[in-house]
């Protein structure tokens, strides 16, 4: 037989556990509810100032392509800012409905930090990732064409690399390598044998 | 107190056996084949062993199957089955009241077969008897496995193993104890497993047992000993490493003073054919890799078309090895693995999509560097492969050139995909996307034999130029 006061003890243990577990699903819920992306971004950003020319880098999934495409819009003068707002254009460009390219739903760039002015390290959200079709071409589209729409606001850029909710990655979506810094020299090349 | 606590005892057991379940690995059952070696995944669903069957047999054969509903079809070499979910009953082609040990199960649209069943299953699936040893979980497929002959010889005394096949054990020399490990030979015990030396002075005794997914043979030893492959593989000798030189086999009747005339001899390796590929179907497991159709993964169809590219490269005489033959989940760096230890000139990793059109062939994205003067000079992994860009781009041209002119679309360029990076030979990817707007194309025989042709057509160009390279 087992002492009452073990009894007890067991009882309690299991009570605090189940407790515990309750608790954790509670806390992951707020968590995936707090990080909860917005299901559609504004296409111009909250910024006022003189209008300049952005470039932004479209890729187009029939086309195999990288096309340049400029717009007008207020900047903000801190350069990690602008490059922020340029590649917030860029995906809230692909979640349009036509979008030659579409990223699934709630995809946005949280952050982009300047680590000195030739290194950029591009924070995704999660829906950016999770969300992103799978295959080496369309994940290759999407990276080239934020690195090309990044250096076209910071030309001292050589390199960036990618974090998403702000931790590493393997790969964007089972195939191209986020691990590592990313030449941007080399992508300019390699996009050259893109359309 | 109490003398015992059965309940606590009870949630202590339950404890500890979770803990095992979640640290163990995976169970596999190892297959030989008179083709090839592979291992598949073991599935255990109500404490009963399943296999897939089509990681079965498609390394086999030629291999079709349809799951319609309950229902899961079969075509193995023209040999038709017919199973049901949940029972089990099945016929075949040649026999209509067939029984499993357990019922026949599909899951995700594969099929899965109890372990016990698969000696039955194969004669009237595959025309070929085949052995299966339960515990060290070892498939002899069409009389396979072979036996070895241990000898201890004198002037100096020493054991030799002679196999009828040449084996090439990865061996671990302790102080007083000799292991030889099998996992790619289908060797079997020759009957005696455990024999003593009484009065050697070298050799105390020596043992064989099967382990799982493999064997290995044990010799216990008074000296510190050596282990030599000779006779291109077909005997194994243990000797003493300073009183006993390693003989050449078939020696033994030479004095200790012929003997010392060859002295020690490194381990000479066993013969092999040096593949000139490796091919690698990207994902595979619980990897699926991109979905491409409601019921056509990528991880399938990447594995299918690493097989029919295989065909055709053995059919231009051109040695090939598989990262995977059968649906198992690899890490990225295990392929790289895999592809820098083969001693291939060419590694080929395949991928399938249903964005675009036609082929894209991909080298990685890295400068180009001169390769490495000496052999002490050590390589960041993320930057391997830059010594053999040149190599690598001299194969993606090949590759490009040959699809177009299948009338393939074609496209290559430089991209970052895993692992080409940290590959030390000539490495490129290929992603085949279908021609038509339907993704179901990428799952037509007719259309990857297109691919496979031409892509074994190119490598059968760039052959000579990839290894006069290397």
């Amino acid at each position: 037989m087992i002492p009452r006061r073990l009894q007890y003890v067991i009882a309690a243990l299991v009570v605090a556990i189940l407790a515990m577990g309750a608790y954790l699903v509670h806390l992951k819920r707020k968590a995936e509810s707090i990080s909860a992306p917005p299901a559609t971004l504004a296409l111009t950003a909250p910024v006022s100032g003189p209008a300049e020319q952005m470039t932004l880098y479209v890729a187009s999934d029939g086309e195999d392509s990288l096309q340049p495409a400029t717009i007008t819009s207020a900047l903000p003068g801190d350069p990690g800012e602008r490059g922020r707002l340029a590649l917030h254009t860029l995906a809230a460009r692909y979640l349009e409905k036509d979008s030659e390219h579409p990223l699934g739903a709630g995809a946005d760039v949280r952050d982009v930090y300047l680590l000195d002015p030739g290194s950029a390290v591009v924070n995704l959200n999660g829906a950016f990732a999770e969300s992103h079709r799978s295959g080496i071409e369309v994940e290759q589209l999407t990276v080239f064409s934020l690195v090309l729409t990044l250096k076209a606001q910071l030309p001292q850029l050589n390199r960036v690399r990618f974090l998403v909710d702000g931790k590493n990655r393997e790969t964007l979506a089972g195939h191209i390598d986020l691990t590592g810094w990313y030449d941007v020299a080399l992508v300019t090349e390699a996009a050259k044998e893109l359309k | 107190m109490p003398k015992a606590h059965p309940i606590a005892v009870r949630i202590t057991i339950v404890l500890l056996l979770l803990t095992a379940g979640f640290a163990a690995e995976p169970r596999r059952i190892a297959v030989y084949t008179p083709q090839t070696n592979y291992q598949v995944d073991i599935l255990v669903r109500d404490g009963v062993d399943y296999v897939g069957v089509t990681d079965l047999l498609e390394p086999l054969g030629r291999l079709e199957s349809r799951a319609n509903g309950s229902k899961f079809t079969l075509i193995f070499n023209g040999n038709a089955a017919d199973f049901q979910d949940g029972k089990r009953q099945y016929r075949t082609s040649s026999s209509n009241k067939l029984e499993l040990a357990s019922n026949f199960l599909v899951i995700d649209r594969r099929g899965y077969i109890p372990v016990a069943s698969i000696v039955q299953l194969l004669p009237h699936i595959a025309d070929t008897t085949a052995e299966y040893h339960a515990v060290p979980r070892r498939l002899f497929v069409g009389s396979t496995q072979f036996r070895f002959a241990a000898e201890l010889r004198h002037g100096p005394s020493r054991l030799v193993l002679t196999f009828p096949v040449p084996v090439n054990p990865s061996s671990m020399i302790e102080k007083n104890r000799v292991r030889l490990i099998f996992r790619r030979e289908p060797v079997v015990s020759n009957g005696a497993d455990s024999v003593s030396y009484s009065g050697d002075p070298f050799l105390v005794s020596s043992s064989f047992s099967e382990i799982p997914e493999g064997a290995e043979f044990i010799a216990s030893v008074l000296q510190p000993a050596v282990v030599s492959v000779g006779d291109g593989g077909h005997t194994v000798t243990i000797s003493a490493a300073v009183q006993a030189p390693a003989l050449p086999a078939g020696s033994a009747g030479q004095s200790a003073s012929q003997g010392a005339a060859n002295q020690v001899q490194p381990p000479t390796p066993a013969p092999r054919t040096r593949p000139f590929v490796i091919l690698d179907a990207a994902h595979g497991g619980s990897d699926t890799g991109s979905v491409l159709s409601a019921n056509l993964l990528e991880k399938t169809v990447n594995l299918a078309l690493a097989r029919r590219l295989q065909k055709e490269l053995e059919a231009r005489g051109i040695p090939v090895v598989l990262t995977r033959v059968a649906d198992n989940l690899l890490t990225w760096e295990q392929r790289a693995e895999s592809a820098n230890t083969s001693h291939a000139s060419l590694y080929v990793g395949l991928h399938a999509s249903s964005s675009g059109h036609g082929v894209r062939v991909y080298t990685a994205m890295i400068a180009p560097q001169q390769p490495v003067q000496t052999n002490r000079s050590f390589l960041p992994w993320e930057l391997a492969q830059a010594p053999y860009r040149e190599r690598s781009d001299t194969a993606a041209i090949a590759l490009a050139a040959e699809c177009r002119d299948e009338g393939l679309p074609v496209r290559s360029s430089a991209a970052p995909v895993r692992p080409l990076n940290n590959i030390t030979l000539a490495a490129v990817a290929v992603e085949v996307a279908p021609l038509e707007s339907s993704a179901g194309q990428l799952g037509s025989a007719e259309y990857q034999q297109k691919i496979a042709t031409a892509l074994a057509s190119a490598i059968a160009k760039v052959r000579g130029k990839l290894e006069a390279a290397q």
